[in-house]
């Protein structure tokens, strides 16, 4: 073809890549704006596709129509070499406004199609979206669940600001979870209490303390009521009695905040007499799961009490008066220990 | 309603954990589940001030940010390709040891920055040589000691050092070992410093400080020098005689052939002017288009001097830009001007210079005499701004009178003289 006739063909000749979406539609696309996507380039190249409505380039799954367009949109204009970097980011700027879930599926599709300019862009403003903002504010953005349990929400700050106690609590809340797991597995009747997300800080000692299923509050009037069958009762008013002078001498020694003294001095003292005091103020709750705990060994759970005892203690350490509070009270109906720790009030 | 984020491919979460304060970035871990350990897995770690907004009772902002940045990395999980710390709260402490040990452990960090107080050196520990993957390295404030054995870093490109304690020949040999250094910046050394520079690969030179001597002696490739020499007057006069041979123009500048753009401050102009002149110089700047010195002292023949060489030397030069120095202790007679028509190539043209900025001036000869040259050699040039300087106001009618006398080889040429 001689090169006069190249040239008068050559206009009205504008090439175009067809592209097939994941609803099926298929459209076609002029070619250079097309060719800006590395994938739909490498797919023209290397396989050849593309050319015909038949041989449609088939787009990853996460490119639908009017993303697709947007993504056009985009390559059209930056695929023109003169364009100043001052218009550029004019562009760019003008072209990321849009609404949240539009910007994800965006970066989502942008992704897909390995257009990294595009994935840049998007990934700064979803950043500037999420920065300064509360978690509360961030989670209705974005549709995000609120499903962390109150003390996973603080372990990870608490954590890094330094708190002992709490990386106690966590940690004894990690074992805990383990050995009520195990237990489960072993229960054959009792369904879950209905497990809600939205749990206050009560509610997740009394977890700890009661178990779901009222496991570990079974376990210990279970012990009651043996220990009941045993001894006299006057042996047991006698403990209760007696235990009130160790009463005043844990609670004094809480007073002073020392948790690491009040570990070493009575933790025996303390699991017992909290466990007089179950059985002076006897529940009036039904134990009919009173067997399910016969598997265990007394001994895991003797450990057991004597741990939730610790840590409820360090816990409080700080709040005497909830530590005469919890001791001189009785359980309330469904809960032993109401203890408050500080700041998980606040969700 | 679904979720629109969580889902996205770990590479883009990061991407987007990247670009948020680490504050932020460690806040998304109580958005929900999923989100608990994203944060995590970044691998850019950027502190600063910020990191630690309020304080504990009984805490400092230094003690926050400690243990916020060693809860940090001990969380983190994962190679961390960045850590930079930068924040003037933070001062030498053991703790930044730890840190740098526990870099350089998992040898993955590329870049690492250490921006800190300058109240104190922090002395940084020898594991630091052992990050094997390091590309960049800022250090400020710090005290450094290569063990004598350091292979150097082979896949440093960029190095700035600002306030280090170290010794010359270690910082030498440091910079010698590191085969594709390209970017390099000297910053306050404690003592004046002689330095020579070896760097086969060097592109860009930042040099500022009490240099006492610098030799590039092997910098094929540099494109940028920026130079802002501080020197004390007596040093000066003590260079004068110690080297009234060599000359400091072409020890300096002759191994830079392809240098691209030139700026030198405070005394610079005066160092390289030191030792005898070379006469014409034998290498062309082919490539140097932007000259930028300040503080020439136009009352010191020897300084001018350089000027002119260096701008002869440059025949692509596109843009020049000069402010006169404070003329105090004029060396050498003022008024041989007739080293203009003797040392400046006979029909000299400069093709490509467009333009030209003066501040500071004076009026005095030989001022006059650059912009004369200037004008009269400069074929495509564009706008000539003159700032006049403060002092010598008298002076301003006579100069403004000369300066319209002289020819202009370009007729596009603009003078804009600034009233301040």
């Amino acid at each position: 073809m001689s090169e006069g006739a190249m040239a008068v063909v050559k206009p009205e000749m504008k090439s175009y890549i067809w592209l097939q979406t994941a609803d099926g539609s298929i459209q076609q696309v002029e070619e250079e704006v097309a060719m800006f996507c590395p994938m739909i380039c490498r797919e023209v190249v290397q396989t050849g596709m593309g050319s015909s409505k038949n041989y449609a380039i088939v787009l990853p799954q996460r490119v639908n129509p009017p993303i697709l367009g947007l993504i056009l949109d985009y390559c059209r204009f930056h695929q023109i070499p003169g364009r100043s970097n001052k218009e550029r980011k004019t562009f760019d700027e003008k072209f990321i406004r849009m609404d949240t879930k539009k910007l994800c599926e965006l970066t989502s599709a942008a992704d897909s199609l390995q257009l990294k300019p595009l994935v840049d862009l998007t990934s700064r403003a979803l950043a500037r979206i999420i920065e300064g903002k509360t978690p509360e504010e961030i989670r209705e953005t974005f549709h995000l669940p609120d499903d962390l349990t109150e003390e996973e929400k603080l372990e990870p700050l608490r954590n890094i600001t330094d708190d002992p106690r709490i990386r106690l609590l966590n940690r004894l809340y990690a074992r805990k979870r383990k050995e009520l797991k195990e237990r489960e597995k072993l229960k054959t009747v009792e369904a879950e209490e209905e497990r809600v997300d939205e749990r206050s800080a009560d509610d997740l000692l009394s977890y700890i303390n009661s178990g779901d299923g009222k496991g570990v509050r079974a376990n210990k009037s279970k012990k009651k009521n043996r220990r009941r069958k045993d001894p006299s009762k006057d042996a047991l008013s006698n403990k209760v009695n007696g235990d009130h002078d160790e009463v005043e001498a844990v609670s004094t020694a809480c007073s002073h905040g020392e948790a690491k003294d009040l570990e070493v001095a009575s933790p025996h003292k303390a699991s017992k007499l909290r466990d007089s005091f179950i059985g002076t103020f006897s529940p009036k709750l039904e134990f009919d799961d009173g067997d399910m705990d016969d598997d265990l060994d007394p001994a895991m759970r003797e450990e057991l009490d004597r741990e939730v005892e610790d840590f409820a203690r360090r816990l409080n350490s700080d709040w005497p008066e909830r530590m005469q509070e919890l001791l001189c009270l009785g359980p309330p109906e469904s809960k032993l220990l109401p203890v408050h720790i500080n700041g998980l009030d606040r969700r | 309603m679904d979720d629109l984020i969580s889902d996205l491919p770990q590479s883009i979460l990061e991407s987007i954990l990247t670009r948020l304060p680490i504050r932020d970035a460690v806040k998304t871990s109580i958005l929900s589940r999923k989100w608990r350990y994203k944060w995590a897995s970044i691998t850019e770690l950027v502190f600063d001030g910020e990191c630690v907004s309020s304080l504990h009772e009984g805490s400092t902002i230094e003690g926050s940010l400690v243990k916020f940045i060693t809860r940090v990395l001990f969380l983190h999980q994962g190679p961390i390709h960045k850590f930079q710390v930068s924040t003037c709260y933070l001062h030498s402490c053991p703790d930044i040891d730890q840190w740098i040990l526990f870099l350089s452990r998992s040898s993955d960090v590329r870049e690492l920055i250490l921006k800190l107080g300058e109240a104190e050196w922090v002395r940084i520990p020898s594991c630091l040589f052992s990050c094997k993957k390091l590309t960049h390295l800022e250090l400020s404030s710090c005290e450094l000691d290569p063990p004598p054995r350091f292979k150097g870093f082979l896949c440093l490109r960029s190095l700035s050092l600002y306030r280090v304690l170290v010794a010359a020949d270690a910082i030498e040999n440091l910079i010698w070992n590191c085969p594709l250094l390209e970017n390099l910046a000297l910053s306050y050394f404690d003592d004046s410093l002689a330095i020579t520079i070896r760097a086969p690969n060097l592109k860009h030179l930042y040099l500022e400080g009490d240099f006492a001597d610098i030799f590039l002696e092997n910098t094929p490739l540099l494109c940028n020098l920026s130079v802002v020499m501080y020197m004390a007057d007596d040093m000066a006069e003590q260079f004068e005689l110690e080297q009234s041979s060599n000359c400091n123009f072409v020890k300096f500048l002759s191994h830079a052939p392809r240098l691209e753009s030139l700026a030198g401050r405070a005394y610079f102009a005066k160092y390289l002017s030191i030792g005898d002149d070379p006469g014409p110089l034998s290498i062309t700047f082919d490539h140097l288009k932007i000259i930028e010195l300040c503080e020439v002292s136009f009352e010191d023949m020897k300084e001018v001097l350089v000027l002119l060489r260096l701008i002869t030397s440059s025949p692509n030069l596109e843009e020049l830009r000069i402010s006169a120095g404070a003329n105090t202790s004029p060396a050498g007679a003022p008024d041989s001007l007739d080293i203009w028509e003797r040392e400046c190539p006979a029909d000299w043209t400069f093709k490509q210079l467009k333009v030209v900025k003066m501040t500071d001036v004076d009026g005095i000869p030989h001022e006059m005499e650059l912009l004369k040259f200037l004008l009269g050699s400069s074929l495509v040039l564009k706008t000539m701004t003159i700032s006049p300087s403060t002092y010598f106001k008298h002076n301003r009618m006579d100069m403004l009178i000369e300066l319209l006398r002289f020819r202009r080889a370009s007729s596009e040429a603009e003078i804009i003289f600034l009233q301040e």
